[in-house]
């Protein structure tokens, strides 16, 4: 039997490194997306522009000024002189916040009087919004214990420590989840296109007619794609270790195995899409309707505790969630199979579940 | 040209599509998925952070901080007698963000003073939620330590010792942050790269397998006829989309619309008719449906939902990056779409965007036929 | 560069020194001939002769590494717009649209040739007829047997008229007493005047043709008439004059 299999691997490896086009496309996507998602998703505030209103014009509202200017968290782009310009940039999106000194800042600082600086934010990106006011706040209140000599009193105090991410680079937070978006959606794709594929040109009826079982093809048909999932898992990690330096504290065995146990899953539903598909349009359609939102609900970027109760437990059967937990837990955490126990045991159940589900439709359209 | 030819071919393409109605009812549900998921379940918001405290002194001082902690609604304390390891434990296991530990001397230094320091154990992994516990941690000890200093000031002495410098916040656009109103009218473009990638950029690349490409390329028919007779059939999904998610966004989700709706559907026409020649130009280039759903989907859906300023935003990425995306349509759409639901701006303020939407969208769809009129060698 | 045919040149095929080169591999090499208006030419040869290549050609699908042809009076390289409007092709995989009903696809070709409103429903009418679809006319493409197709196809390829018909291997896959109606077609077709260049490697075919030319290797090895193929090598059908010409070719390479 195993020969059999052995030999339909070896004409689905042929078919797919034949083609030129299909060689890069192995690869270069993978790279690509890692990437995008590595460089264009920093939820870490820097460099936010804003605008500094100075209508007080003295060496104490210039020296707020440079409480901005010197932080990289700021990018100061413009110095409006009238509310209209302000508003102006607000609208066009230029500026992220105004900061508005109003006349006589200075004077009722030496007064000891309170003084107030106004601070416009554009809300639209609540999250940056609320991240931004607080850098601003900072730097007032920075700027307000420089010139609050008269309380000699400092209090409670929060000294952070921040475990497995101590720059709070978001980086470290996404490329897991990239990592794991790559490798599911080639091995889903691939498996129920190479399927699908030949049941249009109709070569899959002379597969049928021969003396191979059920069995024996769907192996052929998806252990190609284990190890082309596990080469793009490897080159996509080394990229992500390399380009990104995304810590890897945990073992290589626990991430093996780990991955062994979620292509299950990928590899069960790109059966089972194959089953429900007729056309290649419809497994590629199909699959991106499946893919994306288990991929969102994942918590790989968006978290799951933010998520309202019912849909929480509905990710509870995404084995994307177990696996972004695993993988987050490895690269940064350092954890080994015991500690990761819960989420392997998920996956596998879930696993076995799908494929041998899909296993038995697969069967069924045969015949 | 002859526009017979055209209404022929897309006659033939909306047959093509109610012919496969999987497809057709995937198409037509993609507004709602994307909506549910980002309207819905999907949210950056901030709220009830489950976190633990270990508290070394056990007087009333520090039962009174953790009773700010317990207060306010940023943060579900789900212990406050925890001890160092539970807490470790909590975090690692993914339980609690962030830890309190207060040391024993807490209130013997608040009484006197001097600085008490309190630790916090923040689990970094997800930075984004980490940096904003952190930010309101942060605010809830300054506001606690402004008023336990005034406290014992009016203790002392009688006199005030007030904030020298307090800012005043105002937020515009978005007065309670809800994180759905920014991400809805940008979703609309990530919906309409959606149809782009995935129907349009099949279409071609199909005729070429199945061998009808040939044929139609041995008739009469023209290229530009071929690209807007497909183009036609394709505006129907890609218009029934935008309406529904426009509807959905303002009376599902209360999403504002404050701009004008023609300007709205002027821009979202342009846009469109762009996306959808890119598709056809990949479905062209590639020949082969899976390479070029894959190209669809790198070149199309996912810098409209990476570059394009929809969730994250640009100015935080490296400069390469933002170079890059000065060359994503979708990033000029969001902004227009931004403009138009939340800030009521229109033309006069997004002229800039609109006009290299217009530019995308020609050069593209000369791209578009250019590929089309390709012989077979 | 004009946009007129040659004068009197309505249905006939020129092709003069043509050659397509892939690279280094030669498909068609110095191929020259000449058809008449309401001919048969049959086209014959062994897999990878260059028959396709040169229809293709013909089309205005490929363009020619060098020399010339000219179709109806239209150069195929200069003048494609105008040479499509006058041919209908039929490849060899038929290239229906499969989801579309048989009325459909009429309609669309119809669309697409451009042919007159207040005639349409008289070539439709027409083309179901000859291929025997009249009753199929709501049936799916996909759910035709291979013989329906092939006259569909056909049928697509007539529907404006054209005064050339090319047919790329038009009844591969396709059962006896099929190919035998679809050439009854063909020669009613011929005698209302249509010229009718077909490719095939069914050597009883090549019978029906008035006249036929052999590829191989891309290079023409003969051109004529049937009977004075046979009657030059002495042989009794076509199948043995293509035998016998190709094993002289094999020889002379030797």
């Amino acid at each position: 039997m195993w020969e059999r299999v052995l030999v339909i691997i070896r004409k689905e490896f042929r078919q797919t490194f034949r083609e030129p086009r299909m060689r890069v496309f192995l690869f270069v996507p993978p790279l690509m997306q890692l990437f995008m998602f590595g460089f264009a998703v920093n939820l870490d505030l820097e460099n936010s522009p804003i605008a500094f209103m100075d209508r007080d014009q003295t060496p104490e509202s210039r020296e707020l000024l440079s409480g901005f200017q010197g932080s990289r968290q700021f990018n100061l782009r413009a110095f409006p002189e009238t509310d209209e310009a302000a508003q102006k940039l607000l609208d066009h999106g230029d500026v992220q916040a105004v900061i508005n000194v109003l006349p006589g800042f200075a004077r009722n600082l030496h007064k000891g009087h309170t003084v107030n600086v106004q601070i416009l934010v554009d809300g639209s990106n609540s999250n940056n919004a609320s991240i931004l006011t607080g850098y601003c706040g900072q730097v007032v209140r920075q700027f307000a214990e420089k010139h609050g000599a008269a309380i000699p009193f400092q209090s409670a105090v929060a000294v952070p420590r921040v475990w497995f991410n101590p720059d709070l680079r978001s980086r470290n937070y996404f490329v897991p989840g990239v990592i794991m978006n790559i490798i599911t959606m080639m091995t889903l794709m691939l498996t129920a296109m190479a399927i699908v594929r030949e049941r249009e040109i109709g070569t899959m009826e002379q597969l049928m007619v021969t003396p191979i079982r059920p069995i024996e093809l769907m192996l052929g048909k998806t252990l190609p794609f284990v190890a082309i999932g596990f080469v793009q898992m490897s080159l996509v990690t080394a990229a992500a270790l390399v380009v990104f330096h995304l810590p890897f504290r945990g073992s290589i065995f626990t991430l093996i195995l780990a991955t062994l146990i979620f292509l299950m899953t990928t590899l069960g539903s790109g059966l089972f899409l194959s089953t429900i598909s007729q056309t290649q349009q419809q497994a590629l359609m199909s699959s991106f309707f499946f893919f994306t939102p288990a991929f969102m609900l994942s918590g790989f970027s968006f978290p799951i505790r933010n998520m309202p109760e019912s849909v929480q437990w509905l990710t509870m059967l995404n084995p994307m969630r177990y696996f972004i937990e695993i993988l987050r837990g490895i690269f940064l955490k350092g954890l080994g199979p015991e500690a990761l126990a819960p989420q392997l045991l998920s996956l596998l159940a879930i696993g076995t579940v799908v494929l041998v589900g899909s296993a038995m439709r697969f069967h069924k359209r045969l015949d | 040209m002859n526009l017979r030819r055209g209404r022929a071919v897309g006659r033939k393409e909306l047959l093509h599509i109610v012919r496969d109605s999987r497809s057709l009812s995937m198409a037509l549900l993609v507004p709602f998925i994307m909506l549910g998921l980002f309207g819905y379940a999907l949210s950056l918001d901030v709220n009830h952070l489950p976190m633990m405290i270990y508290d070394q002194d056990r007087t009333a001082t520090s039962r009174d901080l953790v009773e700010r902690f317990r207060a306010t609604s940023y943060f579900d304390v789900k212990s406050s007698e925890a001890t160092y390891q539970e807490i470790e434990a909590a975090i690692n296991r993914n339980k609690i963000v962030l830890g309190i530990v207060i040391p024993p001397d807490y209130g013997k230094k608040m009484a006197s003073g001097k600085l008490a320091p309190v630790q916090v154990l923040l689990d970094g992994s997800d930075s984004n939620t980490a940096s904003i516990a952190l930010g309101y941690v942060d605010s809830l000890t300054s506001v606690y330590s402004v008023e336990q200093i005034r406290g014992m000031a009016n203790q002392r002495a009688g006199a005030h010792a007030e904030p020298i410098a307090d800012a005043q916040v105002r937020i515009l656009y978005n007065e309670d942050l809800k994180s759905r109103n920014f991400i809805v009218p940008g979703l609309i473009a990530v919906i309409m790269t959606i149809i782009a990638s995935l129907l349009t950029s099949l279409t071609i690349a199909r005729e070429w397998e199945n061998g009808t490409m040939e044929q139609l390329l041995s008739t009469p028919l023209r290229p530009a006829e071929l690209l807007l007779g497909k183009l036609a059939a394709f505006f129907l999904i890609g218009v029934a989309d935008t309406v529904m998610a426009v509807l959905a966004g303002v009376f599902l989700f209360d999403v504002p619309l404050k701009g004008n709706l023609f300007f709205l559907g002027f821009t979202s026409f342009v846009f469109l008719f762009g996306a959808l020649s890119w598709g056809i130009f990949i479905s062209a280039a590639a020949k082969s449906q899976l390479i070029a759903y894959q190209i669809g989907l790198l070149s199309s859906f996912l810098p409209a939902f990476l570059l394009s300023g929809f969730i994250y935003s640009i100015d935080n990425m490296p400069l390469p990056i933002r170079v890059i995306s000065t060359f994503v349509p979708a990033r000029y759409y969001v902004s227009i779409l931004e403009g138009v639901f939340l800030k009521g701006t229109g033309f006069r303020v997004l002229w800039y965007e609109v006009m290299w939407l217009f530019l995308y969208s020609s050069v593209v769809f000369t791209m578009a036929v250019r590929k089309l009129r390709t012989k077979v060698a | 560069m004009s946009n007129q045919a040659l004068p009197n040149q309505e249905g006939v095929v020129v092709i003069e020194n043509l050659v397509k080169r892939f690279d280094d591999f030669v498909a068609v090499d110095n191929v020259s001939l000449r058809v008449s208006k309401g001919e048969i030419f049959g086209f014959l040869g062994p897999n990878g002769a260059g028959k396709s290549t040169t229809i293709r050609i013909l089309c205005g699908l490929l363009a020619p590494t060098s020399g010339q042809a000219t179709v109806s009076g239209f150069d195929v390289g200069k003048q494609s717009e105008q040479v499509k409007r006058s041919i209908g092709y039929m490849s060899q995989k038929f290239s229906l649209y499969e989801d579309l009903k048989v009325e459909e696809n009429l309609d669309f070709f119809c669309g697409i040739y451009g042919v007159p409103r207040d005639r349409r429903e008289e070539r439709k009418v027409y083309a179901l007829k000859m291929a025997g679809l009249e009753s199929k006319r709501d049936e799916l493409t996909g759910r035709l047997a291979g013989g329906w197709k092939q006259r569909l196809a056909l049928g697509c390829a007539i529907l404006h008229e054209p005064p050339i018909l090319f047919l790329d291997e038009p009844t591969s896959g396709v059962d006896p007493v099929a190919r035998r109606t679809f050439w009854d077609l063909i020669y009613d077709l011929s005698e209302a005047g249509q010229t009718v260049f077909v490719t095939t490697h069914y050597m009883d075919e090549a019978e029906y043709c008035h006249r036929t030319a052999l590829l191989y290797g891309g290079r023409m090895i003969a051109m004529d008439t049937p009977r004075a193929l046979k009657q030059a090598l002495g042989v009794h059908s076509m199948e043995e004059v293509f035998i016998t010409e190709i094993e002289r070719q094999e020889a002379r390479a030797k």
